[in-house]
């Protein structure tokens, strides 16, 4: 009698990017079914914050995504800015969003390089982290620490960025597609990756919809959807960019839309910079005192386009200094839910290429 | 077609050589340490003669990890550094300075007693 | 072979020790070359590997123990050495500690058929290098059993890609092998290298008429000695470490040092098939240039041809870390269909190319 491989990855795998669980079916190498679980890195990040002031609470949202901190970070500062009705300085609007788009690249860096040990190149990984590591030091400088920031405040950011932190941001900036041309020459035109990603793990357009998957991976399937163009928050009204978008559907789609999302934030960093260079008196937060901060009784929901796929973080308040409810919608997520049908009739490494192509992180799935 | 992959392939491979060329980035760490920023966050560092023991870093900290105890003339510090994420929002928050982010980040000890500091004002560490 | 006897009997009766203890030990020397160049070879091989590795990343690689970490691959050893062997329990104890032997002693076994220079073959038989290629394919057996006995799922599947790898990438191999003995009109290793001796010199190599012949067989090898693009047995990202995944200690050290055993020995083969052997690059011996005069010229003739054979197999090891470095891994649907739709058919033309060559070339006295 002919039975199935029942063979369990993870939650201890090298490549399962954390700690997810895939319970899979082989036929052989073909997979009949794969169930992730997930659960793993649970922490209680929406439960934390009902038992914490604003205050307390903002350090630890950084956490929601370690690879994104400014996004999940701005979006719990814009719901709590909102429920107070604050209108945040235009510097400081526009300081935010060069931190999100540096942190952008630096997300996206990670998940090239970590995508093509997936598939088994190890020289990719090691030059993306070069890169990185450069966006992570203009970060400690900025900032105070690479990862966990803190940085912004309700009401603004802790403090002014200087010229000579600028300066460096923009050398960055210009030193960036050189070494994208580089990966690009390592992968884009591999056949071995070809084949490893064209026509693999294929999201249709109804697919993506049905689950709401958004982000890079929307985009690749030849949806145009982009917060930052769709509801412009922060200084993304003022910045002149174009979506990144491809309609192969699949894991390569997923790849030239993430490679191209990194050029046009250099671009949209480029454009900031140059604002910032130029009218450096404005105020850069409006200095409000926040240990005591008594939000308004509402509710509010912030919508952020993170590297990852919409990210939202509903707050609702009572009127007291500690949030109601927080609660996070983060695009790792829906991402890990569309598993199981993009690998239908594939093989069993091409599970783990397709996974890879996803850019899920564990602990903003789990929170 | 196929030529186009070989040259492809032959393009990838001089690529990843060309790097044999460029310049080693490794730090290495024990005995090269990083240039630490003036903004660096590290283990928080009270003074006493500054503090005027308002509990304010108490309640702003999210890990419960900074604690102010106030006796007669005297004001006692304790931090568990086992707890504190360094998130750096006493220090940010402290009326007086009272508390600011030294560059210590090596903080890692073989004995968890170490973790837990308590200064007072009025002698040296206890 | 009978030089060196000769000079081996010539060195004992200058000490006074009878010739029939000569005929005992002459025949273990080989044995104890080999044992100790295979150990040394690895240790380097691996720092090696280590050290390229970190310079096409720009890193520094191992650098603690030792000067400039020559030591590491040595502290690596005898960690290993010391560490603890685990039983794993509802597996079959004897095929689990046996698999290991019997990939290690064929990777071991193949170092003694490559001629090293005109008077070091070790084993030298009418029919080496088919004996070869049948010894080559051992190994194989050995990971199946490790996948098997591990009773683990990843190493189960680790060790049927293996064979599935190995099954379709010996053919393209053999029918490469006969078009470099059709072109050499031997099927003894030493005498193809021999019949890469001429008045071209460089020119001479198979390489020239067989290039198509040599990359079709430079990525069965790569594919045989489970590397990257090719290491689905293994593929760390998805298997965890593949067949040796639940073995430590000494038998995985076994396992370790066949691989880097049998890329080092595959590679030589490649480069004697080839690029000449032993032969020299230049026109001339460098030796006889410098010692010309000296009555051990011949010997020295000898080393420096074990010197020509090692510089052209550390250039072709160079170019399989280079593709290590640089390449993703195959998927496994393509990895099959790349050997019979693509490698099977080319080298079997080029079979039938070089047979039409050498007809025309030799006027019809194939």
């Amino acid at each position: 009698m002919k039975t199935n491989m029942k063979i369990n990855i993870g939650p201890q795998h090298p490549s399962t990017h954390g700690v997810l669980r895939l319970i899979t079916e082989l036929d052989g190498e073909k997979i009949v079914s794969v169930e992730p679980v997930v659960g793993y890195l649970h922490r209680g990040i929406e439960k934390m914050a009902e038992n914490r002031t604003y205050l307390q609470y903002l350090p630890i949202v950084d956490r929601v995504d370690y690879l994104g901190g400014f996004f999940t970070s701005y979006a719990f500062c814009d719901a709590v800015e909102n429920l107070m009705s604050l209108d945040v300085p235009k510097r400081a609007k526009y300081i935010r969003t060069l931190c999100m788009e540096l942190n952008r690249i630096a997300s996206h860096l990670l998940w090239l390089g970590t995508f093509m040990l997936d598939l088994g190149a190890s020289s990719p990984l090691f030059y993306c982290f070069r890169d990185r590591e450069k966006i992570l030091s203009l970060f400690e400088e900025l900032t105070g620490q690479r990862m966990m920031y803190n940085y912004f405040v309700f009401g603004g950011v802790r403090h002014d960025i200087s010229s000579d932190w600028l300066d460096k941001v923009y050398n960055f900036v210009l030193e960036l597609p050189k070494a994208i041309k580089d990966y690009e020459k390592i992968i884009t035109l591999n056949p071995i990756f070809a084949e490893r990603t064209i026509e693999k793990g294929i999201l249709t357009k109804q697919n993506a919809l049905q689950y709401s998957i958004t982000g890079p991976n929307l985009r690749a399937s030849g949806i145009e959807l982009d917060f930052r163009k769709a509801m412009p928050y922060s200084a993304y009204g003022d910045i002149d960019f174009v979506i990144s978008q491809s309609n192969r559907c699949d894991s390569y789609g997923r790849y030239l839309v993430r490679i191209q999302e990194m050029k046009v934030s250099s671009d949209i960093i480029k454009q900031l910079v140059n604002y910032l260079k130029s009218n450096t008196n404005e105020d850069y937060s409006l200095k409000i005192n926040s240990v005591n901060l008594k939000v308004p009784e509402g509710e509010y929901t912030s919508y952020v386009e993170s590297s990852r796929g919409l990210l939202s973080c509903y707050v609702k308040s009572d009127g007291s200094g500690k949030p109601y409810r927080v609660k996070w919608r983060t695009g790792s997520y829906y991402a890990v839910q569309a598993i199981p049908i993009l690998v239908q009739n594939h093989n069993y490494n091409d599970l783990i290429a397709i996974f890879g192509s996803l850019d899920v992180i564990m602990p903003e799935v789990d929170r | 077609m196929i030529l186009s992959k070989i040259k492809a392939l032959i393009e990838g491979h001089l690529t990843v050589f060309k790097h044999t060329f460029k310049k080693n980035i490794t730090l290495e760490y024990p005995e090269n340490k990083q240039i630490l920023p003036e903004t660096f966050r590290g283990k928080p560092d009270w003074v006493s003669e500054k503090c005027i023991a308002c509990k304010i870093c108490e309640r702003v900290c999210p890990a419960g990890a900074v604690k102010i105890e106030k006796q007669d003339n005297n004001i006692k510090f304790h931090l568990d550094l086992s707890k504190c994420i360094i998130c750096g929002n006493c220090a940010y928050n402290c009326p007086k300075e009272a508390i600011c982010m030294s560059k210590e980040y090596e903080l890692a000890t073989d004995n968890k007693k170490d973790l837990y500091i308590e200064i007072n004002s009025n002698s040296e560490v206890i | 072979m009978n030089y060196l006897y000769f000079l081996y009997v010539q060195i004992l009766t200058n000490y006074h020790i009878p010739k029939i203890l000569a005929d005992i030990t002459f025949p273990i020397i080989p044995f104890c070359i080999i044992a100790a160049a295979v150990i040394l070879t690895v240790l380097i091989l691996v720092l090696a590997e280590r050290k390229i590795l970190a310079l096409f990343t720009q890193r520094k690689g191992p650098n603690r123990v030792g000067y400039c970490g020559i030591l590491q691959t040595v502290a690596d050893a005898i960690k290993l050495l010391f560490k603890q062997n685990i039983d794993i329990d509802n597996s079959d104890k004897f095929l689990f500690n046996v698999a290991p032997i019997i990939v290690f002693v064929p990777a071991m076994l193949l170092w003694g058929f490559i001629p090293y220079s005109s008077e070091f073959t070790f084993m030298n038989f009418s029919v080496s290098s088919l004996l070869y290629i049948t010894i080559a394919v051992l190994p194989v057996i050995g990971i199946i059993l490790a996948g098997y006995a591990s009773n683990n799922n990843f190493s189960l599947i680790g060790a049927i890609r293996s064979a599935a790898q190995i099954i379709s990438y010996e053919l393209p191999i053999m029918f490469v092998l006969l078009s470099v003995v059709l072109l050499s009109s031997s099927i003894n290793i030493k005498d193809i290298v021999f019949s890469q001796l001429g008045s071209l010199s460089v020119l001479n190599w198979h390489i020239f008429p067989c290039i198509i012949g040599f990359l079709v067989m430079f990525i069965c090898v790569i594919a045989e000695l489970n590397r990257c693009p090719f290491d689905l047995p293994e593929a760390e990202s998805e298997l965890v470490a593949g067949y040796n995944v639940e073995y430590s200690g000494m038998r995985f050290a076994l396992f370790f040092l066949a691989e880097y055993a049998l890329m080092f020995i595959m590679c030589a083969f490649l480069v004697t098939l080839f690029f000449g052997g032993f032969l020299p690059v230049t026109s001339k011996y460098i030796s006889e240039m410098i010692f010309s005069n000296s009555q051990y010229l011949s010997v020295c003739i000898y080393f420096e041809q074990v010197m020509w054979l090692v510089i052209k197999t550390i250039i072709l090891v160079y170019i399989v870390m280079l593709i290590r470095a640089t390449l993703p891994r195959l998927g496994s649907e393509s990895l099959m269909k790349f050997s019979w739709y693509v490698l099977l058919p080319v080298s079997m033309i080029n079979f039938i190319v070089i047979a039409i060559i050498k007809f025309f070339i030799e006027g019809g006295a194939v």
